[in-house]
């Protein structure tokens, strides 16, 4: 995957340890890796004729989904920041590593088996840090 | 010349036969029967084999008879069992019976045949070879067995399948040259023991029908008996799991060990690394697995995990497995599942069931996130429902029957990809019927008060029942008269009615008359209550005769068909009566009375009212229609307490008349209001008091009873104006059987002559107009209302007059006035 190269906590005890602003900023990282290969994918699949129609809008969906789950992030980030949670220090690191043209290109490389399989792991890592997260920073009754 | 040609011709000849001999075509060899075979007892094949052919091409012909008969016939199939055969089918095979077969070879020069068989067909009996040998070792316990299997050879004709073949099994070791044969018997599988190992034996089987003989050996087949050391089976890996999504086992099974113990070894490598690691814990989760704990656990990487197993004789590796760990995660079941049964607002009880997520799942820290499902039947029941419950841990059922048992269990998976759990163990859960004290109350209050209204309804019935089955179904009123004991009439006793009445002779004599004269006491009416005596019967009669031609069903008192020869049921036409009375009277003396009445009905009712119901006889008031053409005579008398001669003449004639009367219906005439002016004709009668009498008659019910009157009716047809100058009187003069009504017109106002002053010559009545009666019209309602202007007038309050209206009958009835005729029977006699 793509994603490959990205450090990221590999287990629970390391998602917890790493600080907040570091978890924040790397679920941030991986939303913007996505963007661009997703959108790259949604054009490359609409020629092929032989998917089924809800095929191409759920793809479509997605990625409209990734890009809503990360301005959304952005948004609690700024809250967050702003309300004293998390420091500032990793602020302007999110938006200009994700576009680095060698990810997009790798990105491009990979088959569409392969494009999938890592959007689902990498869509599940999202899903684990920002639970995570959340019980971190909120610890509310269903944490 | 000839010889010449003789020689030439022998020469040829001789050069035929030459050539002949040098060729060497004769005619053909001897064939031979070679064989003849049965495979099933059912068909068989005769094979021979040809002799020389001589050269030539050679026709062979099979020939057989049986042998008991002398036929001789050719083979039916040359063709089935290949070339020099014959093939005889089920058709021409006969178990029982021996065949004499030749063949015969032909052909162009001469014929040879062959030697006769004698073929008897059981005794050819060879079934085929078994086929499909299969062979199989197995070793169990450090003993090695050969598993022998074979199927029994296929039949070429249709045949039943009741073959029982006998089976030969021969094996022995390669290189060696014996064979050991086994006897199976039935059975197409066999187990041989008893072999060494490491040998490879030859195997092959063979079989056999009843009777007859064995098949030829089956084909060889080859088998190695294992050496009892060998490298192991490749093992399988089962499956991975993470019951908490920290951890996670793979469970494998192997494979045959080859009869050395097997060791086995998990490795494993991660995705993107080179290196292969052992499993770190083969005990922890049991025999065949690897449990891989924390440190060894890397999510979103794919593992490639491979089992060795290695023994002595060598080792196997098992395929490789992929497995990343996030995808296998499988939780333990829910624990603490704990039933409360709670009270809603509304009373009605459901239940709150709460549990806890397995103890290992870290659900605190939101890396594993779990979702629940539930579900429950009754324990009866069959069918489990299923019911989502998402993450949260507790969950209220509100569609419980109370009373019933039910069965609840839970499981969970992560809300990511990974698997259900299992069922946590079955909860019972009890669900108490609800028994409050409030809705028993209710019911109890509810069954108290229907129990009392019932009770009251029934009290009610009984007590008044009667009335209201009157009131709901009013009974026909029955005739009353006053002075008529009901008793008496229901006892039947006439003679004791009679004397009450008062009266006993018909017709009633001269004395009466004179009794009935004085007795004319007329009163005032309104200041008197005219209330009869109930204890002493007394009658009234009372005519309200009118009569209108419109046929208003009233009754004949009403229509002119009284006068007619039409009588109606219970008519009683007081004014019949009250002519004949008047007539009584005024004859005085007992004159004779004619009481003719022209009723000719079935029933009678004469001077009584009819208060039955079906019986409605309007009794208009005096007043007549000026355009009544008949006569009326209409006159009223007072209650009991006059003792009008009228009426006591009635009620002494009308047991005259009941005793006589041969139910004939009584029709009054109705007479007719005269006008005031016209004519006036007066009758005097002699009354104490010119007072409006009316006589009301009450009509018994009892036929017997009823009619006082004769049949004929009198008409009072002329009316003479008597006395203008004083008070005006009407006169009616009575016209014997003269139907014919005479037209009054009635200028000025009209007034009713209802009161009846005198009776003249005994035949005119004379009427007096009741000042205190105006009657303007008359018709069936102006009867009505003069009635009851009458009654007003009179202040009679119950006056009796039979109306169209049953009830109002009845309401006369009901003990209005009534003359007591027992006040003054003794004065009739």
């Amino acid at each position: 995957c793509h994603t490959s190269g990205m450090l990221t906590p590999n287990g629970k005890e390391y998602a917890q340890k790493i600080p907040r602003e570091e978890l924040t900023h790397l679920i941030l990282k991986l939303l913007q890796a996505w963007k661009e290969p997703l959108s790259h994918f949604n054009q490359h699949i609409e020629h092929h004729q032989e998917l089924p129609d809800d095929s191409l809008s759920k793809a479509k969906q997605i990625s409209n989904m990734v890009h809503e789950l990360k301005t959304g992030v952005e948004k609690v980030t700024e809250k967050m920041q702003s309300m004293g949670i998390i420091s500032n220090s990793l602020n302007g690191m999110a938006s200009s590593e994700g576009t680095s043209l060698s990810i997009n290109n790798e990105a491009n490389m990979m088959s569409d088996s392969d494009f999938i399989h890592c959007f689902r792991r990498d869509s599940n890592k999202v899903q684990s840090y920002l639970k995570i997260l959340k019980c971190r920073i909120v610890p509310e009754n269903s944490c | 010349m000839k010889q010449r040609f003789i020689s030439s011709v022998q020469i040829i000849l001789q050069l035929a036969l030459t050539t002949a001999g040098l060729t060497g075509q004769s005619y053909p060899g001897k064939p031979k029967i070679v064989r003849c075979r049965s495979l099933e007892k059912e068909t068989f094949s005769c094979w021979w084999k040809p002799g020389s052919d001589g050269g030539l091409p050679t026709n062979y012909t099979l020939f057989y008879s049986k042998d008991s008969e002398e036929k001789i016939y050719e083979c039916p199939d040359y063709q089935a069992s290949g070339p020099n055969s014959c093939y005889f089918d089920k058709n021409h095979t006969n178990p029982w019976t021996t065949y004499i077969i030749t063949v015969m070879a032909t052909n162009e020069i001469g014929s040879n045949s062959s030697d006769p068989q004698y073929v008897d067909v059981t005794s050819i009996v060879q079934p085929d070879a078994p086929v499909n040998l299969s062979l199989e070792t197995k070793t169990s316990a450090s003993i090695t067995y050969l598993w022998a299997k074979w199927s029994p050879p296929p039949l070429a004709a249709v045949s039943s399948n009741s073959h029982v073949y006998h089976y030969e099994l021969r094996l022995k070791p390669e290189e060696k040259e014996e064979w050991e044969t086994i006897s199976v018997g039935g059975q197409t599988h066999y187990k041989v023991t008893g072999l060494q190992a490491g040998v490879k034996y030859i195997v092959q089987v063979r079989c056999m029908l009843d009777l007859g003989e064995w098949s030829e050996w089956s084909s060889e087949r080859n088998i190695q008996i294992p050496n009892g050391e060998s490298p192991p089976e490749k093992p399988t890996i089962i499956k991975c799991r993470s019951p908490e999504k920290e951890t996670f086992t793979c469970w494998w099974k192997p494979g045959s060990d080859g009869g050395h113990p097997i060791n086995h070894t998990l490795l494993y490598s991660k995705e993107g690394e080179e290196k292969v690691y052992e499993c770190p814990d083969y005990k922890t989760a049991g025999p065949n697995s690897c449990y891989f704990d924390k440190k060894h656990t890397s999510f979103w990487t794919i593992y490639n995990i491979t089992v060795r197993a290695t023994n002595e004789m060598g080792s196997n590796v098992s395929d490789p497995h992929y497995v990343d760990v996030t995808y296998i995660v499988q939780p333990d079941p829910p624990v603490n599942i704990t039933l409360e049964l709670k009270k809603s607002v509304n009373r009605k009880p459901y239940l709150v069931l709460t549990w806890s997520p397995p103890p290992l799942a870290d659900v605190r820290s939101g890396w594993l996130t779990l979702e629940y499902e539930l579900r429950l039947k009754p324990e009866e029941g069959e069918e489990w429902e299923t019911i989502f419950v998402g993450q949260q841990t507790q969950c209220k059922m509100f569609s419980l029957n109370p009373g019933k048992r039910y069965i609840v269990q839970i499981h969970c998976k992560p809300d990511h990809h990974g698997s259900w759990s299992e069922w946590s163990p079955e909860m019972y859960i009890h669900i108490p019927t609800d028994f409050r004290v409030k809705d028993m109350v209710v019911w109890i209050i509810v069954g108290i008060l229907s129990s009392l209204i019932c009770l009251i309804m029934s009290w009610t019935m009984i007590l008044k029942g009667y009335r209201m089955m009157a009131f709901i179904l009013p009974p026909v009123p029955g005739p009353k008269i006053k002075g008529i004991d009901k008793h008496l009439l229901e006892t039947g006793k006439s003679e004791e009615l009679l004397s009450a009445l008062g009266c006993h002779g018909f017709p009633p004599t001269s004395d009466c008359e004179e009794l009935l004269i004085e007795y004319l006491e007329v009163e005032d009416s309104e200041d008197q209550q005219l209330m009869p005596s109930h204890d002493t019967p007394s009658k009234n009669t009372k005519m309200i005769p009118k009569e209108t031609d419109s046929d208003s069903g009233r009754g004949s008192c009403d229509s002119p068909s009284l006068l007619s020869e039409k009588c109606r049921e219970s008519r009683a036409l007081p004014s019949t009566l009250q002519t004949q009375d008047v007539r009584a009277v005024q004859e005085n003396k007992g004159a004779k009375r004619s009481w003719e009445t022209q009723c000719i009905a079935s029933e009678q009712k004469t001077l009584l009212f009819s208060n039955e119901n079906t019986k409605s006889s309007t009794w208009p008031a005096v007043q007549l229609p000026p355009n009544n053409q008949l006569p009326v005579f209409a006159y009223h008398s007072t209650v009991e307490a006059h003792k009008i001669i009228l009426s006591t003449t009635n009620v002494n004639i009308s047991p005259v008349l009941v005793g006589n009367e041969e139910k004939h219906q009584s029709q009054y005439p109705i007479t007719e209001t005269v006008q005031h002016d016209n004519m006036e004709k007066q009758r005097e009668m002699e009354n104490s008091k010119t007072e409006q009498i009316t006589v009301q008659v009450k009509q018994n019910r009892h036929n017997d009873k009823s009619p006082f009157l004769n049949p004929k009716l009198m008409d009072y047809v002329e009316v003479h104006k008597v006395r203008q100058d004083e008070e005006p009187t009407v006169l009616l003069k009575h016209k014997d059987n003269n139907g014919k009504t005479e037209k009054y017109t009635v200028p000025g106002t009209s007034k009713e002559y209802t009161k009846v002053s005198t009776v003249v010559d005994h035949n005119i009545l004379v009427l007096m107009p009741d000042s205190r009666i105006q009657h303007t019209q008359v018709s069936q309602e102006p009867a009505m209302e003069t009635s009851q202007n009458l009654q007003q007038g009179q202040a009679e309050k119950n006056m009796s007059y039979c109306l169209t209206a049953p009830s109002d009958c009845k309401r006369e009835t009901s003990g209005s006035e009534y003359m007591d005729p027992s006040s003054f029977m003794p004065s009739f006699k």
